[in-house]
């Protein structure tokens, strides 16, 4: 059952890769909210019940509720779409997170000494995702894009942590989740701040900022 | 049971800095709204909570949540530039510091034995730790927390934030934020030194602190803007405490000396960039002149702040440089130290060369109206300024103890 949650987390992640549609990437966020949320209830093994209710109620608050809905605000607001020209064609994009995805697959399936203290698919899946999201927010131009890309980065870390089989004391998980849920939010306040001056927020004009005078940025 | 919270030597010595620079930079800011002082002091209690956390986790939530409160405060202008140095800076310490995340849950599965993440816990069963794993947490948290601290290669952010933030922002972010990052670099070098594998610390340390003065000395050799001068200096400075800290020994001795110093003198640098700017309204060197004769008092800071900070003596920066020479050639480091003394001079050159051509000279666009700066926009400066001073010249035996008891835990 864990498995199957796990590979589902996998193909989320693939078809983030692969849209542009600003909605379906947010629609895949909350999917992923809901699939951590599930991974958590099933292999938590805590003898504290009180804390593990705690940490799956704010999981599914930010993950699958919070996060998303800002996302979308931002979108709806900023009437960002889609990020329609990326640096990189989706197709490619795609391709290559296949790639990271089977090597995560490969990595989940090594049987070695070093690999006692975690649990190989987990492992093997949150690195995936974690290096999918760089590619993610590497190639993509809007900066909505990138946020998301953050919020699937998260993503993978928590998937990481939940492949320890030890737990972080619930005091500290309660300060990571609201640490990331309010540097999207700051994110995502400055998008709309960006978005006042120019009419359509992309990386690409985030270049004013320079050390010598004269220098050109493309 | 273990305390989420610890005093020792360490951060005994990191908090008394930051009290220093809280207060002048208070006092030079002056009067401001209310939201403005409720955010500053969550950035300084955030920064109290880092450098006093004793779980590794907590300090992450910490040093992270120093990023979200800052950002507030460096986007104080609210104009393109402020907004495009805010932007990065969130984003690319968001990441860095995920990065370090991954670190901590990597270390996590290196401490089977171990079985948690109090500092204290991790000292004490350091030998328990698998050392390929630690190893490679280390690699991730050095990238992660080095991000902050604004270590080379990951410190595109900080010329940004420093140099678009106000001036007192600016001084709190380089002489106080970069330190309570830096401290979990020296615990975690600290924890590699107890697991035995202080070696492949040492090395990756080193890489980062020379790649930090070489990123320095390029850009600082043909510097524009005087903010970004005082930003890189920083780079350069957190690069040397990194080479201290690595080579140990009386580098660690060295370390403690040039945190302290540094932070005195670069928020009184960057506290007096904010009269010049007040003065002369640009960034630029190339449009600032004769700042000794459009303001006398602020001109001789600006010369005594650029002399202090390229460690000219009685600047305790020239004794932690020469303590960090000596222990190279004391490993018989010569290479390291021939690039070590060549970088530093080229920077120096870089530093020296704009601090004069901004301070001496004719004054060629005089205002029509002399702008008067209030007693508070030189108070803060001449005290860090004389505090510096005289610990370069005397330092007290209860200075030497503070300084041994952080280099101890170094």
């Amino acid at each position: 059952m864990i498995n199957l949650l796990i590979v589902l987390f996998g193909v989320t992640m693939l078809y983030m890769a692969s849209s542009s549609r600003i909605m379906a990437q947010i629609n895949m966020l909350k999917i992923q909210g809901v699939l951590l949320c599930l991974i958590t209830l099933i292999s938590h093994s805590e003898a504290n019940i009180l804390g593990v209710l705690f940490l799956l109620a704010e999981t599914f608050a930010a993950k699958a509720v919070l996060i998303p809905w800002f996302l979308t605000k931002v979108a709806v607001k900023n009437n960002i779409k889609r990020d329609s020209n990326p640096q990189f064609p989706n197709f490619y994009t795609l391709v290559i997170a296949t790639f990271i995805l089977f090597a995560g697959f490969l990595i989940a399936s090594i049987h070695s000494d070093y690999l006692v203290n975690i649990s190989n698919m987990y492992f093997g899946i949150s690195i995936a995702t974690i290096i999918t999201s760089f590619l993610f927010i590497a190639i993509k131009k809007k900066l909505i894009t990138h946020i998301i890309g953050f919020a699937m980065l998260e993503n993978g870390i928590f998937l990481l942590s939940l492949s320890v089989a030890k737990e972080m004391p619930w005091i500290v998980n309660i300060g990571v989740l609201l640490d990331v849920f309010i540097a999207v939010f700051i994110l995502g306040l400055l998008v709309g701040e960006i978005g006042s001056i120019y009419e359509n927020p992309e990386v690409g004009q985030l270049c004013n900022l320079k050390d010598f005078e004269g220098e050109e940025h493309e | 049971m273990n305390s989420y919270f610890l005093l020792d030597g360490l951060n005994i010595f990191f908090t008394l800095i930051l009290f220093f620079v809280t207060a002048a930079v208070t006092i030079y800011q002056g009067k401001k709204d209310f939201k403005y002082y409720i955010i500053f002091l969550l950035f300084v209690l955030s920064m109290l909570g880092a450098m006093w956390s004793n779980h590794l986790g907590l300090t992450w939530v910490f040093v992270e949540a120093t990023t979200l409160t800052s950002a507030y405060l460096i986007l104080k202008h609210n104009d393109k530039n402020s907004l495009e140095a805010t932007w990065k800076y969130v984003f690319l310490c968001s990441i860095g510091i995920s990065l370090a995340f991954v670190g901590i849950i990597l270390l996590l599965i290196a401490s089977e034995g171990v079985n948690s993440l109090f500092f204290t816990d991790l000292y004490r069963n350091a030998h328990l730790i698998n050392p390929f794993w630690l190893k490679l947490s280390f690699i991730f948290t050095l990238i992660g927390f080095g991000t902050k601290v604004g270590l080379a290669p990951v410190h595109s952010w900080l010329p940004d934030a420093h140099a678009e933030a106000p001036s007192p922002i600016s001084a709190m972010l380089s002489a106080t934020l970069l330190n309570s990052a830096f401290l979990v670099i020296i615990r975690l070098n600290k924890l590699m030194q107890f697991a035995g594998v202080g070696e492949s610390a040492k090395k990756l340390m080193l890489i980062m602190g020379f790649l930090s003065l070489f990123v320095t000395a390029v850009y600082l050799f043909r510097i524009a803007n005087y903010k970004r001068m005082l930003a890189y200096s920083s780079i350069e400075n957190m690069g040397i405490i990194t080479i201290g800290v690595a080579f140990g020994g009386f580098g660690t001795v060295a370390a403690a000396i040039h945190l302290a110093a540094h932070s005195l003198i670069k928020s009184s640098f960057f506290l007096t960039s904010g009269s010049v700017l007040k003065l002369y309204n640009t960034k630029e060197i190339a449009e600032v002149h004769g700042i000794i004769e459009r303001d006398k008092l602020t001109g001789w800071l600006w010369v005594i702040c650029g002399a202090l900070i390229v460690a000219i003596p009685p600047s305790p920066l020239f004794i932690s440089e020469l303590l960090i020479i000596l222990q190279m050639f004391i490993n018989k480091h010569f290479w390291l130290l021939a690039l070590f003394t060549i970088l530093l001079t080229v920077i120096m050159y870089g530093i020296i060369r704009a601090v004069i051509k901004t301070a001496f000279g004719k004054d060629l666009t005089p205002p029509e109206t002399k702008i008067k700066l209030g007693v508070t926009k030189y108070l803060p400066q001449i005290i860090l300024i004389g505090i510096t001073v005289l610990l370069g010249l005397y330092c007290p035996q209860e200075i030497w103890t503070l300084i041994i008891g952080a280099a101890i835990w170094m």
